[in-house]
């Protein structure tokens, strides 16, 4: 049986890592300390996959963060999906020969269509990932920054008929609160496209996960949040979610 | 033990080597020369894109004749992973008809038309042949990470283990020397890394 999946999501910013709150970055501290202080290559073994974005807003540095992300790759034994700031295919190909096996794209989804389909014909459907930020049924690009004239509901149709394996989708209202996920729009959402769907944004506790993932036509959980999961929350979480029988996968 | 990792330009190895490295694999080399793949003790055949543009690449820089000599002659231990074990079977329909390797008796081809999503991408289980040594210590219906939109099928016993989407298809393959996974170990967790394990120790 096709298994959901539980994803952590990491927030680069200018060499650290980051705690969201409502877009808001607050540094958290770099690969090494994430390591030191919070054991993340043990942690990674309660994940199915990881995402790492990019969020420098001052300058983008893709060597920095290809560096990280090389780092990274060899450390975990799970799918790295990394973005943050794709414009180019030649950017793509940075985070895949360090590593990446997919990518995640935001803001070219919506200008760049001609791009995205450059990037599905040469790495596949299912190494591209739209991230969809949305707060009520307006939808942002640029780091949350620009409003777009699409409705969701209407933005969530054009992706699925890009072609893209699967989209993330960011409730910007519920990120960094830990008050838990919007279900209610995710749901909507999932009826009605063929493309699997991440929940992100407002998991606070193991609760919000094992909910998130007990949802029909909900694929993956996400969340972003490292103050609230590390320590024993992912493991806990993990736990949580095969005691009451979801369905996700088990190592040994 | 040396391990090398048979590079043809296609496919992610970080996260092999990485995985290698976990497992304290004194020597690991990427490379598509001859002497270095005879030097080694064990090879893997990675790979993810498309089966044809593969055996292109893989013709051009003579890596057929390579691990014919390598892998039939000298018998020497070989992994194929996703694109790499279906390399190793007969043929694809992927991008038209292409030969493969021939090391094993399979034919590849696309999952046919349903409502499931194609590709067939995530952790799911599989059905675990009672004579695998690939999958020793592991119990059957452990999971492991796909993600393919071609199949392995094959009407030959080839020590296959299964895994069921859209009907059963061959998750893995064992015969002599030669093994081939249609999951990616490197990203399979601890059962993954037991898997890898296995290949170096009981191949």
């Amino acid at each position: 049986m096709l298994r959901k999946r539980l994803i952590f999501t990491l927030i680069y910013n200018d060499g650290f890592f980051t705690q969201s709150r409502n877009f808001r970055l607050q540094k958290v501290g770099d690969l090494s300390w994430l390591e030191k202080n919070y054991g993340f290559k043990d942690l990674a073994f309660s994940l199915d996959e990881l995402v790492i974005l990019d969020a420098s807003r001052e300058s983008k540095d893709i060597v920095g963060f290809a560096d990280t992300l090389s780092k990274l790759a060899e450390d975990v034994f799970i799918p790295i999906c990394a973005g943050g700031g794709v414009r180019c295919m030649e950017d793509a190909e940075v985070l895949f020969e360090n590593g990446a096996d997919k990518i995640i794209l935001n803001t070219i989804i919506y200008e760049n269509k001609d791009l995205v389909t450059r990037l599905i014909k040469k790495y596949g459907s299912q190494s591209i990932v739209a991230s969809v930020d949305y707060k009520k049924n307006d939808v942002f690009i640029k780091d949350g920054t620009q409003i777009i004239d699409m409705k969701l509901h209407d933005y969530m149709d054009y992706i699925d008929s890009l072609g893209v394996g699967e989209v993330y989708l960011n409730a910007m209202e519920n990120d960094g609160t830990g008050f838990g996920y919007d279900l209610e729009t995710a749901k909507k959402i999932a009826k009605n496209i063929s493309m699997p769907l991440i929940v992100a944004g407002g998991a606070g506790n193991e609760k919000h996960l094992i909910k998130g993932l007990m949802t029909d036509h909900i694929d993956a959980v996400a969340t972003a949040n490292l103050f609230n999961f590390i320590g024993n929350g992912l493991p806990d979480a993990r736990r949580g979610i095969i005691f009451n029988n979801g369905n996700i996968a088990q190592w040994q | 033990m040396k391990i090398t990792i048979v590079d043809y330009g296609m496919g992610n190895i970080k996260s092999i080597i990485g995985a290698l490295k976990y497992l304290e694999v004194e020597e690991i080399t990427v490379s598509n020369n001859l002497s270095e793949l005879m030097s080694a003790d064990k090879l893997i055949l990675p790979g993810v894109g498309s089966f044809s543009m593969a055996m292109s690449n893989i013709k051009k820089l003579n890596i057929d004749k390579y691990l014919r000599e390598t892998v039939i002659v000298d018998k020497k231990p070989i992994l194929g992973i996703c694109l790499g074990m279906q390399l190793m079977g007969d043929s694809s329909t992927e991008d038209s008809y292409s030969d493969g390797l021939g090391f094993i008796k399979g034919a590849v081809s696309k999952f046919s038309e349903s409502s499931l999503k194609i590709p067939h991408m995530g952790f799911n289980q599989v059905n675990i042949n009672n004579n695998s040594k690939l999958f020793k210590g592991l119990n059957n219906l452990s999971d492991f990470y796909f993600v393919h939109s071609f199949r392995m099928a094959s009407d030959t016993n080839i020590n296959q283990s299964t895994c069921t989407y859209n009907g059963e298809f061959i998750a893995s393959y064992e015969q002599d020397n030669i093994a081939g996974v249609q999951f990616h170990p490197e990203l399979s967790q601890t059962n993954g890394l037991k898997l890898l394990s296995n290949f170096i120790t009981s191949f």
